[in-house]
């Protein structure tokens, strides 16, 4: 949509099954979230489903998302700064892909990607910062991280091109019909990525009518001028974390760590979890019971 | 009796020593997540340095919190007294203001103050695929001091020179850093075995003090680059009894500062058994 049809457009609720009308076969996506928190997991699993292939998916700091979809095949080739399953260990399919040199990457230091992001919300072809200088980034992708002198000072500094994806995935906590986004915990550049990308599909754990917004306007994070399609999904960040809704489920993560370890218990994984309806994989995943704690986990907390 | 306690662990030393890195008014990140310095941090935190500031996950200047593995996420949001999603982080604080210390560990480093969380071997058909630097090409270069830490000192991790250079301390003298606009500060590696220091360009890391039981022999051994060894090399100072008094108590009661320390097939069962006890404590 152009920003006057995403500002006309009063009801973007749209379903699951749906998102096919906005992503299609080698479109390049960006995927919210950072670390193991807020990543869009049920879009994620929907596009898996879907049979969708030859993705450049663009991440910053990566996990199971990204491990998901490469193991599943639907990644042609990948930006990242980071993809890692932290106390987990390496993210299996990740590893596996890159060692038998059967994904396309392009491994770019984490400022570089959101600064790049930064630039396409700027509608500017480039920015420039003090870029990883002595590093071997600089060497690995001569094309991306280009030297540039400052017309002022005349100081050496590194300039990264502006990154458009066609698609930003993204998961939040709360949205109106029409497209406005609250984040009320750990938040990646999903702000960046909104205004980076062409077509951009929010799910929210819980659609509710525009005043509810208005008694909390502070959380609202990314306004419904950057937003195309909005999907009431609840639990749709699991297995990662929505804090301070849900924690992440570790159970969750060490069974997908099992499973993934080889080629043929990862196609176990997906046939048990993922190839089949959401609502079935959260039963699978522990359904309610399961769900309930999670977000006990993160209400309870303590500090010293 | 001395203030100096003799029942600590290896891990413990590690962390201990981490801890004392951290000056009361320094900034710090958690990111991603390593029991070890986070538990360092909340340490300091409630010891000497109760005005440091951290950043943990998108919440600002968290309250101390007991780490736990299923809920650290959700305790330091709770006691955060602002919200910065990554881009507001890294422009206030990575390119801003500066952060002081945030401990690192990597698949290598070496003497020129190098680390790699790349590859292992060939860039392009690794023997062993890294998760990636993250930030860390910033958190080696800019931060005030760079630290890194290491459970297992060795040949394999320390090494003549890094495969792929996924961040440098760039400039390490003081006064070349400040040629280039960077703060002055050291780079310091812990490991499981000693600490080492290096200050200036030309010469190699020296090596600053040996842990209790530990020979200088040892470390020399187990190290892959050229160090400087004085005369007469310190001994690394000994957590205080207070220190472990804490740590156990309060900061970790489930003991996640051993995870580092641990091998990899070891870990999810020991995960496990951390969970088990989140549990039980949830029911109380």
């Amino acid at each position: 949509m152009t920003t006057k049809e995403r500002v006309l457009a009063q009801n973007k609720v749209a379903k699951l099954t749906d998102i096919g009308r906005l992503i299609k076969d080698g479109d390049s996506v960006a995927i919210g979230g950072a670390w193991l928190s807020s990543h869009p997991m049920a879009l994620v699993r929907q596009l898996i489903r879907s049979g969708i292939r030859n993705l450049n998916v663009m991440t910053i700091l990566g996990s199971v998302d990204i491990d998901m979809l490469v193991g599943a095949g639907c990644v042609d080739r990948l930006m990242f700064s980071f993809v890692s399953m932290e106390a987990y260990g390496l993210p299996p399919n990740f590893r596996r892909a890159i060692e038998k040199g059967e994904l396309k990457y392009d491994e770019i230091s984490g400022l570089a990607i959101i600064i790049g992001f930064e630039a396409t919300g700027r509608g500017v072809p480039f920015l420039p910062y003090r870029g990883p200088f002595g590093s071997d980034y600089l060497n690995q992708r001569p094309d991306f991280y280009k030297k540039i002198v400052c017309p002022f000072t005349g100081e050496e500094m590194t300039a990264v091109p502006a990154i458009k994806p066609d698609v930003a995935i993204i998961h939040a906590q709360r949205a109106d019909p029409a497209g406005n986004i609250q984040i009320e915990g750990t938040a990646g550049s999903d702000l960046e990525l909104a205004k980076a990308a062409r077509r951009v599909i929010v799910s929210v754990e819980e659609v509710v009518p525009t005043e509810v917004l208005r008694e909390n306007p502070f959380k609202t994070k990314i306004p419904r001028i950057y937003v195309d399609m909005v999907i009431e999904q609840p639990f749709g960040a699991h297995p990662c974390s929505l804090v301070p809704g849900y924690v992440g489920d570790p159970w969750h993560m060490m069974t997908y760590m099992d499973m993934a370890a080889k080629p043929d218990t990862f196609k176990s994984y997906l046939d048990q979890y993922v190839m089949r309806s959401e609502d079935e994989y959260l039963e699978a995943a522990g359904g309610l019971k399961q769900m309930n704690l999670l977000k006990k986990l993160a209400r309870e907390v303590k500090s010293l | 009796m001395s203030s100096y306690s003799d029942d600590y662990t290896p891990a413990e030393m590690v962390c201990v020593s981490v801890a004392r890195e951290i000056e009361d008014g320094d900034i710090l990140i958690l990111g991603s997540f390593t029991p070890l310095a986070f538990v360092s941090y909340i340490l300091a935190k409630v010891t000497h340095a109760p005005n440091m500031m951290y950043m943990a996950y998108s919440s600002v200047d968290a309250k101390p919190f007991p780490l736990t593995f299923a809920t650290y996420e959700a305790a330091a949001t709770k006691g955060g007294v602002a919200r910065w999603n990554m881009t507001e982080c890294i422009h206030s604080l990575y390119l801003g203001t500066g952060v002081d210390v945030e401990p690192i560990s990597s698949i290598q480093a070496d003497g020129h103050g190098n680390i790699n969380i790349s590859v292992v071997g060939d860039y392009h058909k690794p023997m062993l695929r890294g998760p990636g630097g993250a930030g860390a090409p910033e958190v080696v270069k800019m931060h005030r001091k760079m630290l890194g830490y290491f459970p297992s000192h060795n040949k394999r991790t320390l090494v003549p020179k890094v495969d792929f250079i996924t961040g440098t301390r760039w400039k390490i003298s003081n006064q070349e850093r400040m040629k280039a606009g960077l703060r002055p500060g050291p780079v310091k590696l812990i490991t499981n075995l000693a600490i080492l220091t290096k200050e200036e360009e030309a010469r190699p890391f020296r090596l600053t003090s040996v842990h209790p039981g530990v020979t200088v022999k040892d470390v020399v051994d187990n190290t892959g680059f050229e160090l400087d060894v004085p005369g007469d090399v310190a001994q690394t100072e000994q957590p205080t009894r207070e220190q472990i008094r804490i740590l156990r108590e309060q900061v970790d009661p489930y003991g996640m500062v051993a995870f580092d320390f641990m091998p990899g097939k070891e870990r999810p069962a020991y995960l496990k058994g951390i969970l088990e006890k989140e549990l039980q404590a949830l029911g109380r």
